[in-house]
């Protein structure tokens, strides 16, 4: 049996967390979605997670604020954000603490998976 | 007789004389020569002439003259000297005085000192001149009309600047004068207050000599007699204008400032904007892309794909009622008044604002009063009122670090059927040095601020004939709130009972303000 990779997706938008693990699937991956970077830290998928794809703007935990604490506690899972805000200051950033890219949304197939891709790499 | 007639005649209060019929002078009285200081001798013959002004002697002599010839009396008015040298004025009356047969025989006069009559009647002249002049000095224009409302005077102002007749204005002709297109309607006004005898206050246009037309406001008023009869109408027209350009110039501003508002509002909220339909769009792209990989796979996925429809439809409709909002908030026409729930259009706002509140990080919490009544307003303008004071309450917290970013929105009945909205943040308060200026246009202390959102708010606001006001916190932070009566003044239900007794006014003339 093949062992499917484990992507996990953190974003406190319900359509995405519907959406986003589907679509995922059909390229072949394993997915669990959180509501929040707390959610994400307390369950038992952080260690088997080969690629998070990470909202930035989130209540209490942001995104940025998870990277820095994995980053803390040494977990080098590779990031993936997406962000609905355009700022062209965040992107270069995000990307200088070590994440592997920032998507806008909406964004396409061929850009998440190319994204992916390149993460899982990296791991 | 217990007296003689000379004794009457000396003893009466007048200088009595007499001539012979060519006008020789042979008789005065005691008075006659004690108001000259002559002897008998020098009043005699034509000596008497020496009394009379050198300037009113011709006069004299040529109406003696003519009496002469045609056997008439004459009346004429003289000085004459008194015997301390000064002259005072009489009116000498001089009768022929015949004999049987008809023929004159002879002239008596009498000459009575008209002196102080004379002085009250230039008096009254000099006082005539004096109230002329205050007419023609006052800054507007005077006119009258007589009880049945016939114009009869205009100051000589009014006559200048139409450059028309007062025989052009008498009666109603003074009509001509105003706008053709107003005419008829300030005739029937003015006819109406006439026959109620009421006062008239009305704002029009009258023509000046050279064509322009400017804009009047005219009050006239009745003037009654002591039974309460109205005697005359007195009337006032003021140039108002240069204050009427004013006002539109200011009126013009102030909306130039609102759209400059909508601009400034729209770019703080693009962010948002962006990210409402930037959600929903994302959703969509996704699942489209799910739902055809589900189908077009060896063993296709209908129930997956289904699903994946289903929620791009769900999605599509997110986004189309976000820009739904949008265009209810940017594209209405302005001034529409209508019935507005408060705490529905405050909650479409935070709606809006939703996802920026949540970027800030900002602890939100809602105080609706459950039985708020509508207020009559203007939708639009109270959402973008609200809108700005929201978005000036986040940013004022968007530096805080060591303390709870907190947003508290309330809205509260207050006495005198008033509500009142409120937003409390615990930003960075009020600078005390700025609390006067903060309404002022172009004011801000936000480095990318245009500072025009509150003074245009607090123009909105005071055109609902409400109050927006700044307070600061007990704790960190500040207040913004305003209060709006439920209806605007002059909508209140039910006739007022004293309107009959205030000046019938119409304004129907210039164009309606209630924006």
């Amino acid at each position: 049996m093949v062992v499917r990779k484990l992507v996990s997706i953190v974003d406190d938008d319900e359509s995405v967390r519907e959406s986003l693990p589907d679509l995922l699937r059909e390229f072949g991956f394993d997915v669990q979605a959180f509501s929040s970077a707390e959610e994400f830290l307390l369950s038992d998928h952080v260690g088997q997670t080969r690629c998070l794809i990470l909202d930035i703007a989130m209540p209490g935990m942001t995104g940025p604020d998870l990277q820095r604490e994995l980053k803390r506690k040494r977990w080098a899972i590779p990031i993936v954000f997406i962000t609905a805000n355009r700022d062209d200051r965040v992107r270069p950033q995000l990307i200088e603490q070590g994440a592997v890219d920032c998507l806008l949304k909406p964004f396409t197939e061929t850009a998440l998976l190319t994204a992916v891709n390149a993460a899982l790499s990296q791991s | 007789m217990k007296y003689a007639l000379s004794h009457v005649i000396d003893t009466l209060d007048g200088l009595v004389w007499a001539a012979s019929a060519d006008g020789l002078v042979d008789f005065v009285n005691r008075r006659w020569l004690e108001y000259t200081g002559f002897g008998i001798e020098q009043a005699r013959g034509q000596g008497w002439q020496k009394a009379i002004h050198e300037e009113d002697l011709p006069a004299l002599l040529a109406d003696g003259a003519a009496s002469r010839s045609s056997s008439e009396p004459h009346d004429t008015e003289v000085r004459m000297r008194r015997f301390d040298g000064e002259y005072r004025w009489f009116l000498i009356r001089a009768l022929p005085m015949t004999d049987a047969a008809g023929e004159v025989v002879g002239w008596c006069g009498l000459n009575i000192d008209i002196e102080d009559r004379r002085r009250a009647e230039q008096g009254l002249r000099e006082r005539e001149r004096e109230l002329g002049e205050l007419l023609d000095r006052i800054p507007g224009f005077v006119a009258t009309a007589d009880a049945q409302g016939r114009h009869d005077f205009s100051s000589k102002r009014t006559l200048a600047y139409t450059r028309r007749t007062l025989e052009q204005n008498r009666g109603l002709g003074f009509i001509g004068s105003l706008r053709p297109e107003e005419q008829e309607q300030v005739k029937q006004l003015w006819l109406r207050c006439v026959a109620h005898g009421e006062a008239m206050d009305v704002v029009h246009q009258m023509r000046r000599y050279d064509g322009v037309y400017r804009w009047f406001h005219t009050r006239v008023e009745p003037f009654r007699d002591e039974s309460g009869q109205i005697v005359r109408w007195y009337g006032l027209l003021t140039d108002i204008d240069d204050q009427r350009k004013a006002e539109d110039a200011l009126h013009q501003r102030e909306q130039e400032l609102s759209a400059a508002m909508q601009v400034a509002t729209l770019a703080q909220l693009s962010a948002s904007i962006a990210h409402e339909i930037s959600q929903p769009l994302s959703g969509i792209l996704t699942n489209a892309s799910t739902g055809l990989r589900m189908l077009s796979g060896e063993s296709p996925n209908v129930e997956g794909a289904l699903e994946t429809a289903r929620r791009t439809i769900r999605d599509a409709h997110r986004a189309a009622e976000v820009i739904a909002r949008l265009r209810a908030l940017f594209a209405q026409k302005n001034g529409a008044t209508e019935a507005v729930d408060l705490n529905e259009a405050i909650r479409e706002v935070i709606t809006l604002l939703r996802s920026q509140i949540q970027a800030g990080s900002v602890n939100l919490r809602t105080e609706f009063h459950d039985d708020l009544p509508t207020v009559v307003g203007d939708r639009i303008q109270l959402q973008q009122v609200i809108l700005n004071l929201l978005v000036n309450a986040i940013e004022a917290m968007s530096e805080i670090d060591d303390r709870p970013r907190q947003l508290l929105v309330r809205t509260e009945r207050e006495n005198g059927d008033r509500v009142r909205f409120s937003v409390q943040d615990s930003g960075f308060g009020l600078p005390a040095d700025a609390v006067d200026r903060f309404f002022e246009a172009f004011y801000t202390t936000k480095p990318g601020g245009m500072g025009i959102g509150l003074s245009v708010s607090r123009s909105i606001i005071e055109r609902h004939h409400g109050k927006l006001w700044a307070s600061a916190n007990d704790g960190p932070g500040a207040q913004f709130s305003f209060s709006i009566p439920i209806s605007p003044p002059g909508m209140a239900s039910g006739p007022d009972p004293d309107t009959e007794t205030t000046p019938a006014t119409t304004d129907a003339v210039r164009p309606s303000r209630n924006s």
